[in-house]
This record gives C-alpha cells, sequence and structure tokens, in this order.
C-alpha cells in the first residue's frame, strides 16, 4: 500500500494545486487514481454502469471536498474512502443485515493464497458470487490491502464484524472455487 | 478462453480502467459549480440586505423547483440519432419546457439591464462567470447527446440549470439593492 515517496510528494503537490481551484491538476490526479477507484466500485457493485456513476460521483465529492483533506492522510485511501460511501449510498435500499456470529478465535492472515494456481477470470466470478458483505471485506482487506480498522471505517461496521465477514468470504471462496462454481 | 493464473488473491488486478472516459462529465461538473460559486459572490459583494437575500432565496427555490419538476428525460433513441446525425449542434438529452425558456429570457433581460448599471470591472467579471456557467451547460448538454441515458449527467444539468436561475435571480436582486 505505500508508494514511493517521489510519487507522494507528487500526488501532493497536484493536491494543493487543485485545493486553489486548477481543475488540470485534479485531472491528473483523476488520471492517476481512476483504475484503482473504478477497479473498486466494478467489483463491489458487480455493474460496469453503476461503478462508471460511482466513479464519476465520488471524484466530484473528492473535489468539492478537497479543502478538508489532510495532508498527513494518504489521497489515495481518502478517495477509496469517499468511493465506498457512494457505492453504499447508491446501493438500493437498506442491505439486508447479515448475521454475522463473531467467533472470539483469531482470524488469519487477510492474504488468501490458493494451492493450486486459479484462473483470473474463474477467481473475479467467485468474488462476484459472494454475499455482499463478505465480497466487501475481501475486495477491502484481501484485495486493495487494507487493515480491518481501516475498512470496518470504510464500510461502517465493527472491527470484529469485517474480520468474521473475511473469515466467512474466504471460506465460502474456497468452497466455490472447489466447486467451480461460476 | 483461458486468462492468466494467480496462486494469490493480492494478484488480482487492483486496477480497471473504466470502459470510457469519465473525465468530461466530472469535469463539467466541476466546472459549472466553478462557475456558480464565482458568479454568486460576484452578485452579492454590492449592498446585500437580508431582505433581497431573503427574496433571492424564495425566487431560487421556486425556479429550482420548477425547473426540477418541468424538465423530464426525453427519448434515448431520438437523442442517439440526433448525435450520429452529425449536426453543428448536439441535441441536449432534455427538452426544455417552452415557460422555463420564457421565464429565462425574461430573466436574462431584466439582468442585462442590471448589467449595463453595473461599474465596468464588476460587470466583466459577472458576466464572465455568468458566460462560463452557459458554457459549462452546453457541454453538460453535448456529453448528453453523446451519452444519454447517464444518469449524473441528466442530474447534472437540472442542476446546472438551477444554478445558473440562481445566478441570474442574484444579479438582478443585486442590482435592485444598488438602485
Amino acid at each position: 500500500m505505500t508508494k514511493p515517496d517521489t510519487v507522494v510528494e507528487f500526488d501532493r503537490a497536484l493536491i494543493e494545486r487543485a485545493r486553489r481551484g486548477d481543475s488540470r491538476a485534479f485531472e491528473r490526479l483523476y488520471r492517476e487514481h481512476v483504475g484503482r477507484v473504478h477497479g473498486l466500485c466494478l467489483r463491489m457493485t458487480r455493474n460496469p454502469d453503476l461503478a462508471a456513476d460511482c466513479v464519476q460521483d465520488a471524484f466530484i465529492k473528492a473535489w468539492k471536498a478537497l479543502p478538508r483533506f489532510e495532508e498527513r492522510a494518504s489521497f489515495s485511501t481518502w478517495l477509496h474512502r469517499i468511493a465506498v460511501n457512494t457505492v453504499l449510498e447508491k446501493r438500493r435500499g437498506p442491505s439486508k443485515a447479515e448475521v454475522i456470529v463473531e467467533d472470539p478465535t483469531e482470524y488469519e492472515e487477510p492474504v488468501l493464497t490458493f494451492d493450486t494456481p486459479v484462473e483470473e477470470e474463474e477467481l473475479e466470478a467467485a468474488i462476484a458470487s459472494l454475499p455482499q458483505g463478505a465480497r466487501d471485506a475481501l475486495l477491502l482487506c484481501g484485495l486493495y490491502g487494507y487493515e480491518h480498522s481501516e475498512a470496518a471505517g470504510m464500510l461502517g461496521i465493527a472491527v470484529g464484524t469485517c474480520k468474521a465477514q473475511l473469515h466467512r468470504a474466504r471460506g465460502l471462496l474456497r468452497e466455490r472455487l472447489e466447486r467451480g462454481v461460476r | 478462453m483461458t486468462t492468466r493464473q494467480v496462486k494469490r488473491l493480492d494478484e488480482l488486478a487492483q486496477s480497471v480502467p473504466p470502459a470510457r472516459d469519465l473525465w468530461p462529465a466530472i469535469s463539467a461538473a466541476i466546472e459549472a459549480e466553478k462557475a456558480a460559486n464565482a458568479t454568486v459572490q460576484g452578485a452579492r459583494r454590492p449592498a446585500w440586505r437580508p431582505a433581497a437575500a431573503l427574496a433571492a432565496a424564495v425566487a431560487l427555490v421556486t425556479v429550482g423547483v420548477y425547473i426540477g419538476r418541468a424538465m423530464t428525460p426525453a427519448g434515448g433513441p431520438e437523442i442517439a440519432a440526433n448525435a450520429q446525425s452529425g449536426g453543428d449542434v448536439v441535441r441536449t438529452a432534455f427538452e426544455r419546457d417552452a415557460d422555463y425558456r420564457k421565464q429565462r429570457d425574461v430573466l436574462m433581460a431584466e439582468v442585462q439591464k442590471r448589467l449595463q448599471s453595473m461599474p465596468t470591472a464588476e460587470r466583466d467579471k459577472v458576466s464572465a462567470s455568468l458566460n462560463t456557467l452557459r458554457r459549462s451547460i452546453t457541454e453538460i448538454e453535448a456529453a448528453l447527446g453523446r451519452d444519454p441515458a447517464n444518469a449524473l449527467l441528466q442530474e447534472l444539468l437540472v442542476s446546472s440549470c438551477q444554478e445558473e436561475m440562481r445566478a441570474l435571480t442574484a444579479v438582478r436582486e443585486a442590482g435592485g439593492q444598488e438602485t
């Protein structure tokens, strides 16, 4: 998740210019970050049109909120937080409450490895088939590398719930990959 | 067709570029907001009193609600056909109500009179902001012509037209305070 200092400095310079109203600087930030933001939105929504709407909304919100961006924070994380919020807002209706029984035992590390190599396409399909809450936790912690506390904050859930959702996601994912479910 | 194989979840690409460039719509939204802010700030500078602010706010809400209700999405295929016809002007994805246009024309005429009575520097600034706002609306309309089903652009067009009416009302009211 850490970026080279020069990249961070470059981002900071662009952010400063964008804050002063320079939309070209903001466009540079958009070009640099849009892929990751879109990747996250697409996987969370499973709908290309909705994902594109979320990305547009997220960047417009980011532009408006730039004066409130704290320089100590990571711009990428801040942007992802806005994007996740936007996706959550756009999901139609309240999400069905998924009952998670929290297990007091330690959960395994977020990094998920497979015994045998898996086709990317098959893996994406298996992720897309996961229940919403489990999928969100898996994407943020397992793919985008966020800590449980960060992911829980973005999703508006307790850290324990996030861990439980990730645990559940891993189990379901392995099960579905073994069965070859698409 | 087979795709790349991975042994870890985090070997999947984090970055997935969108199928189309989303920047034009984002840029249009940003420019519209910048122009609206600049116009309202410019128009408010001279002797702005609470009564006038209240009058403007009431007019603004009325007009805003009116536009929001009066502007309805037009048929997609027709717009797409227009966009592909290669005409000089890409048609908007919205059809404006005749009453809205009439109301805007009346307001615009009043604003032009007010502008004449403003100091040159102030007038130039307000005119430039209004022109930028109008250009933003034209850009959004053009973008909608290319992508008629884009809900964000549709919302953006309505809100930008509302912003324009708000700005025009603010200029008119501000002028009223000076005379």
